[in-house]
């Protein structure tokens, strides 16, 4: 079977957003290949989930003073601070052979591939399969303080975190590997500010690891994106070709960018502006 | 084993419907909450907005992911079960019947005709577990 793969690149959170759930309605309408895309975040952002709300979940005033940008995900799940992280985001059809039908299944999949190439560098990843089960209430706007089921652990420590979208048969599942950790930081960017700031910090340091902090050495993003692509390619038994955006993915990405990604409505209420964003042209 | 209700008509999105004249009712199926698991969230579309069949007409949060909600007919939306917004627990409890979630006043009743009745819808979720 032969998916596409697009090309990785690093664009600011909104282009992100809106190249994702272009491919992703594409992918509804057309007879189009499964898709994998590698990517990272510039200048650095905060994700949220679908249904979560800024004003509980991030500190906006902290994020604008450290010039980071909010987007608000088409995918489900909890706040991601993305900085020192690779993103994908994987397009196919819930009845792909590769996937089982239940929705757990495909998680458990995509965490075996990610497994795969987590080993490729060295660092053992286990599944979680206990759901969420621990971490700490003060701490649940953090998607990394909280394991999901089949979601990576390393010595207990969560280094992935992801979340999916359904719609008519197709899955959209975006998921953040931690390269490099700063709880600090992201305490600051996606926690509420009134509880102990430093046992915030330290449950996230005991809660979260990142592949350099097992490595013990910088690993840089694009050897992690190898890896991934790798892995990926062996795990699902799939050829990955590389290919760009189609032109309709491209004109939808704009439109996305423009009226809903870039958009304070969508960012900050989770609504689109008028009567709603029209898909087809 | 599910028991769908023999009056309601539904699409292979595991949305139901319940018509009576040219009102929809419209939920999901009991087979689509237990495959959700604990529902989290749900957004439904506004009173007097315009709904077309097939088109996602909101959205719902399980710790599994968002999942859209697939219209089955077309139409303008009369009413939005404000109860369930208080209570999200319903639509996991009683999904064919308390847990519905909006009305339409349908465009076009001969959509209906593309609908299963609760034996097809059966026969497809049995083939559907089948497969998991």
């Amino acid at each position: 079977m032969t998916w596409r793969l697009i090309p990785f690149s690093s664009a600011n959170a909104f282009e992100n957003m809106a190249t994702d759930e272009a491919i992703f309605r594409e992918y509804q309408r057309n007879d189009a290949p499964p898709t994998l895309r590698f990517y990272s975040w510039s200048p650095p952002s905060v994700s949220l989930g679908y249904f979560q709300a800024v004003s509980r979940e991030v500190n906006i005033a902290a994020c604008r003073q450290h010039s980071v940008d909010i987007v608000r995900r088409p995918t489900g799940g909890k706040a991601v601070h993305h900085e020192n992280d690779l993103t994908y985001a994987l397009i196919a059809d819930e009845r792909n052979s590769l996937f089982p039908p239940d929705i757990l299944g495909t998680y458990k999949v995509i965490s075996s591939c990610l497994a795969l190439g987590l080993q490729e560098l060295g660092i053992e990843a286990e599944m979680e399969s206990d759901g969420r089960s621990r971490g700490d209430a003060t701490l649940s706007a953090a998607c990394f303080s909280s394991p999901s089921r089949y979601e990576l652990l390393v010595n207990k420590k969560k280094i992935c975190g992801s979340a999916q979208l359904r719609s008519r048969g197709a899955f959209l599942q975006h998921g953040s590997l931690l390269i490099d950790f700063e709880p600090a930081k992201t305490c600051a960017l996606l926690l509420r500010q009134n509880g102990d700031h430093a046992r915030q910090i330290d449950i996230l340091r005991q809660s979260v690891t990142s592949i350099c902090e097992q490595v013990g050495a910088p690993v840089s993003v694009d050897r992690v994106c190898r890896v991934m692509k790798k892995a990926f390619k062996k795990r699902l038994a799939i050829e990955l070709v590389e290919g760009p955006l189609t032109k309709e993915e491209e004109s939808l990405k704009r439109r996305l960018m423009d009226d809903k990604y870039m958009n304070d409505k969508w960012n900050m209420e989770g609504k689109v502006a008028g009567d709603g964003f029209q898909y087809s042209d | 084993m599910k028991v769908f209700p023999d009056d309601l008509f539904y699409n292979r999105e595991h949305a139901w419907v319940r018509v009576e004249g040219e009102l929809a009712s419209i939920g999901i199926t009991d087979y689509a909450q237990e495959k959700l698991g604990e529902i989290l969230a749900v957004e439904l579309p506004e009173v007097d907005s315009y709904i077309e069949r097939d088109e996602p007409f909101g959205t719902i949060e399980s710790a599994k992911g968002v999942f859209e909600l697939i219209s089955p007919v077309s139409g303008e939306v009369v009413n939005v079960n404000e109860d369930i917004l208080d209570d999200i627990g319903i639509i996991n409890s009683d999904p064919h019947d308390t847990g519905w979630m909006i009305t339409l006043e349908m465009s076009d009743t001969e959509e209906l005709d593309d609908l299963l009745d609760s034996r097809e819808y059966n026969d497809f979720v049995v083939k559907e577990a089948e497969s998991d």
